[in-house]
């Protein structure tokens, strides 16, 4: 279940992933300051922190492949490579 | 005079025939908007004068035995984020409010150049940031079947403006289910098209990998021909594909003989509603008389696709908010602002590691998917249109979940650039509409609207109309 007033985007497929990963509201305020953003209220603070925790948890977790090895890629000149048939 | 049955083509047919002109239709459009949108809060400006001004134009043009081109002297509406050099375009928001342009929008100026009317600037969630239809500073667009409803996001006007007869098309933009979830909450279609096709110079943008600018109808065959007019290489924009646009309204009549519909347990991470999945087996088994044929696939790492497109959203947001949220950071709403700013706490690797895996997952996904069907179909929305108070920033800490749900089906394919339609499949037992998605490998808009076209012939859900009528 998602934890309550877990902020955008969090889901349930994530909160096992996320186990152990904390962003601290303090480091996203910190983060803020060196961006240069007037600093969020804490509830914005707790919200952010836990949205980019769920994000990033979730793509730490489905880590299967490296890109070491792998191209860059343009992306439209593969979806171009793999277009099929432009007609059923 | 009905044109509130008519569709898209059959009004263009109409107004070549001359049994209407251009100026009438425009006229009863701005009429029955001007009436329901105090309901309905679907247009953020109706243009009434400039679209009078247009059709009229369009009126002389055809009299002088001049076509203007396949729109001529349909009335349509764009969301109210397509620059347009005579015309305010406000994005939703209070920063942007009175901006003028100085250069329209390559997808609108095509609508114009095909003759079509553009009656005004359609409600958005602010800076297109959201999928309810809430907005802090113009208030929430209302669906028309029950305005205590969403009419979804963020191309909320679109499809409410739609539903409700108000505009034979629409025009509006798709980063996370922002042109599929207001089509499936609101009974009509929208087309999230293959990221390149359709150009986005002009088009304000929230996340340069993710934003993809796509028509909604009432029809395949409407959605058909605005695709047609929107699509193609522009050199203004970048990740603009040069592929040839075919024939897409001729490829309708294309049959269905044999083709693979591909459904997948994990389609979409959200638990489907029972009542939406029963709708959407009912929407496979009409495909399959006729002449589909059904075929189990598996979709590979769909909860991560929707958080890879979440982290490429939150940074790529934030750097293009960076001197407002730095500047004018209490001009935005609370919750808007919150969410732009998540991007601050998107360490670089990680934006970097979502943006390098996509070409990577798209190969899978193509491979996995596609090997083994023609089209996927999945739900759109995986529950019931929510209401309004169920989604509002002042209800309960579970709002979030039920807000997190409505892009868990949508978002993925942004992520990867496939091209996705949501067509409708009926009612759930709310009384409100339930969409499928149809996604294609890239560029096979075609037989998407080919699968869609075939659906509407042996069902009847997009010509119902809401009673707000």
């Amino acid at each position: 279940m998602l934890r309550p007033g877990r902020g955008p985007g969090s889901t349930d497929a994530m909160t096992a992933a996320d186990e152990g990963l904390a962003l601290d509201p303090a480091i996203v305020a910190a983060l803020a300051r060196l961006a240069g953003y007037p600093p969020p209220d804490a509830a914005t603070l707790a919200r952010i922190a836990a949205g980019a925790d769920d994000a990033i948890a979730a793509v730490r977790a489905g880590e299967t492949v490296t890109l070491f090895d792998d191209e860059p890629a343009h992306f439209l000149a593969e979806l171009e490579r793999l277009a099929g048939a432009e007609t059923p | 005079m009905t044109p509130e049955r008519w569709t898209l083509t059959e009004a263009c047919a109409a107004l070549a025939r001359g049994a209407v002109s251009s100026v009438e239709l425009t006229r009863h459009c701005l009429e029955r908007a001007a009436r329901l949108n105090g309901t309905l809060n679907c247009f953020l400006r109706l243009e009434t004068e400039a679209a009078l001004a247009q059709a009229a134009r369009a009126d002389a043009a055809r009299a002088a035995g001049r076509p203007l081109g396949p729109l001529h002297g349909v009335p349509l509406a764009l969301k109210d984020l397509f620059y347009d050099r005579l015309r305010v375009t406000g994005g939703g928001s209070r920063i942007r409010a009175g901006f003028r342009a100085t250069a329209t929008a390559t997808a609108l100026a095509r609508l114009e150049t095909a003759g079509a009317v553009n009656l005004g600037a359609l409600h958005m969630t602010e800076f297109a940031l959201g999928p309810t239809g809430h907005n802090a500073f113009h208030g929430p667009c209302r669906n028309p079947w029950n305005p205590d409803h969403i009419a979804g996001g963020s191309s909320s006007g679109a499809a409410a403006a739609l539903a409700a007869r108000l505009t034979f098309g629409a025009l509006g933009s798709d980063t996370g289910g922002s042109v599929r979830v207001p089509a499936a909450a609101n009974g009509v279609l929208g087309l999230k098209p293959t990221y390149g096709l359709v150009p986005r110079t002009g088009a304000m943008p929230l996340s340069w990998s993710l934003d993809h600018v796509g028509p909604l109808a009432r029809t395949a065959g409407d959605l058909a021909r605005l695709l047609a007019v929107v699509a193609g290489h522009d050199p203004l924009d970048r990740s603009s594909s040069r592929r040839a646009v075919p024939d897409y309204e001729a490829a309708l009549a294309a049959p269905l003989d044999g083709l693979r519909i591909g459904v997948a347990a994990n389609a979409c991470t959200d638990a489907v509603d029972p009542g939406v999945g029963h709708l959407l087996d009912a929407a496979t088994a009409a495909l399959v008389s006729a002449g589909a044929r059904q075929v189990a696939v598996t979709v590979p790492a769909a909860p991560r696709l929707v958080a890879l497109s979440r982290v490429l959203l939150y940074a790529e947001a934030a750097a293009l908010h960076a001197h407002w949220l730095r500047t004018r950071p209490d001009d935005y709403s609370p919750q808007v602002r919150a969410r732009i700013a998540t991007g601050v706490a998107i360490p670089a690797p990680i934006y970097l590691e979502a943006l390098q895996l996509r070409p990577l997952l798209l190969r899978q996904f193509v491979a996995n998917v596609f090997g083994d069907c023609d089209v996927l179909l999945a739900p759109t929305l995986a529950l019931p249109v929510p209401t309004l108070a169920a989604t509002d920033v002042g209800a309960d800490p579970s709002m979030w979940s039920v807000i997190a749900r409505l892009v868990q089906c949508t978002a993925g394919f942004n992520y990867l650039g496939l091209p996705a339609l949501s067509v409708p499949v009926g009612f759930t037992a709310n009384g409100l509409p339930a969409g499928a998605q149809l996604v294609g490998r890239p560029f096979a808009e075609a037989t998407l609207l080919t699968v869609a076209a075939r659906y509407q012939q042996v069902s009847d859900w997009h010509t119902r109309l809401p009673a707000i009528h």
